[in-house]
């Protein structure tokens, strides 16, 4: 995204930068990190337009919030994370539509995910795109972000039991989509 | 090799060019002054209703204070026992001093004293008068003073000397433009003096 040759500040002067709203280090924020939150927000969004809205509203929100960050984690963990926030805000707007079964299932836990390994990201992204909201907030959270149930269910406003259905659930339609690529 | 869960952790995509316009749109356009202006108004609210709040309840603090039933008779039951107390003393003042006067009208020796105006000044007087004090607490004065209030009350026919001497402080008391206390007797005298009251 940043084109060769050009000046890339250091980590602080970017964030100090941006702190007092200096229009260059804000577009040259969005340089270095709107690919990588562009991915973030395919991954959560339903569609294109969704994904594109998520990444301006996601933008807005670190410009605005910047002088909160404290240097305690990465720089780029805290931008992530308030993406996957604006991700899920997006998720709950639509959650009159895609409303979270809250039933809990006696769920295998240990359910391999390790059979997707084999296949390429292209192939697994359009997979997890198939998913509804709540699967894939679920799906992303746990195996891609890494966050527990109990994160998970805070964030969401649903018990960990659900999570962990909605989870397994994922997973096996996931395997049923990637079925046949798995096997070939 | 990456797990795929490495690979879509760190999957890019490239975003449409005019994202950033809109960005910039969004962080520059007066929509975001109107966030600023939104905050500090409701900030100003906040404060003003703050501000009424502990007026309101400073005044309703003081009106449940002063309108307390059980502190109002309380009050009551103060003021009445005080009032009871000072009656009391007011009324056994009167009491002990209608007894002493009594005393002095009748008894022949004072009598006779009176009459001829002959104290014998080295004759010890045992009794005193108590009189009320400016803040109603009982006084006690010289009983010579008694002979004072019989001539001002006429009861028995005044001595001329006696009366003279009254008159004559009468007349400096009314006549004084310095109000009367316990220590400027000597300057109404001396004023009186001055004035020629006889």
């Amino acid at each position: 995204m940043i084109e060769s040759g050009n000046y890339i500040p250091s980590e602080s002067d970017l964030i100090k930068g941006c702190i007092i709203g200096d229009p260059q280090m804000q577009k040259m924020l969005y340089q270095i990190y709107s690919s990588k939150m562009y991915g973030v927000c395919l991954r959560y969004s339903e569609n294109v337009d969704d994904a594109n809205d998520i990444l301006q509203e996601g933008f807005i929100k670190v410009y605005k919030n910047i002088g909160k960050f404290r240097s305690e984690g990465s720089f780029e963990g805290w931008i992530r994370r308030i993406f996957i926030n604006t991700s899920i805000e997006h998720f709950r707007k639509k959650i009159k539509h895609h409303n979270i079964t809250e039933v809990q299932e006696n769920t295998v836990e240990d359910d391999r995910v390790d059979v997707f390994d084999s296949l390429s990201t292209k192939e697994i992204l359009r997979a997890i795109n198939q998913l509804s909201p709540g699967y894939k907030a679920v799906f992303n959270m746990h195996v891609i972000e890494g966050y527990s149930h109990k994160e998970i269910a805070d964030i969401l406003g649903i018990t960990e039991g659900t999570s962990k259905s909605q989870l397994a659930r994922a997973k096996g339609i996931l395997k049923k989509i990637l079925g046949n690529e798995i096997k070939n | 090799m990456q797990t795929f869960q490495d690979r879509l952790y760190h999957y890019e995509a490239t975003p449409p060019e005019k994202t950033w316009d809109d960005i910039a749109d969004k962080l520059y356009n007066e929509k975001v002054v109107d966030i600023h202006r939104h905050g500090k108004r409701r900030l100003i609210y906040y404060g003003i209703a703050a501000a009424a709040s502990i007026v309101i309840l400073l005044l309703v603090t003081l009106f449940f204070n002063n309108n307390n039933p059980s502190q109002l008779a309380d009050n009551e039951m103060q003021f009445k026992k005080s009032n009871n107390l000072s009656s009391q003393i007011i009324e056994d003042s009167i009491k002990l001093n209608q007894q002493i006067l009594n005393s002095i009208i009748n008894s022949p020796q004072e009598k006779k004293e009176i009459t001829s105006n002959n104290f014998d000044l080295g004759k010890t007087l045992k009794k005193y008068l108590t009189i009320e004090g400016p803040s109603g607490e009982p006084v006690k004065i010289s009983p010579k003073v008694a002979t004072l209030i019989l001539y001002a009350d006429n009861e028995y026919p005044p001595k001329p000397i006696w009366s003279n001497e009254i008159k004559k402080w009468q007349k400096i008391m009314l006549n004084t433009t310095v109000s009367p206390t316990s220590t400027n007797l000597l300057d109404m005298v001396t004023s009186a003096s001055n004035n020629n009251i006889e």
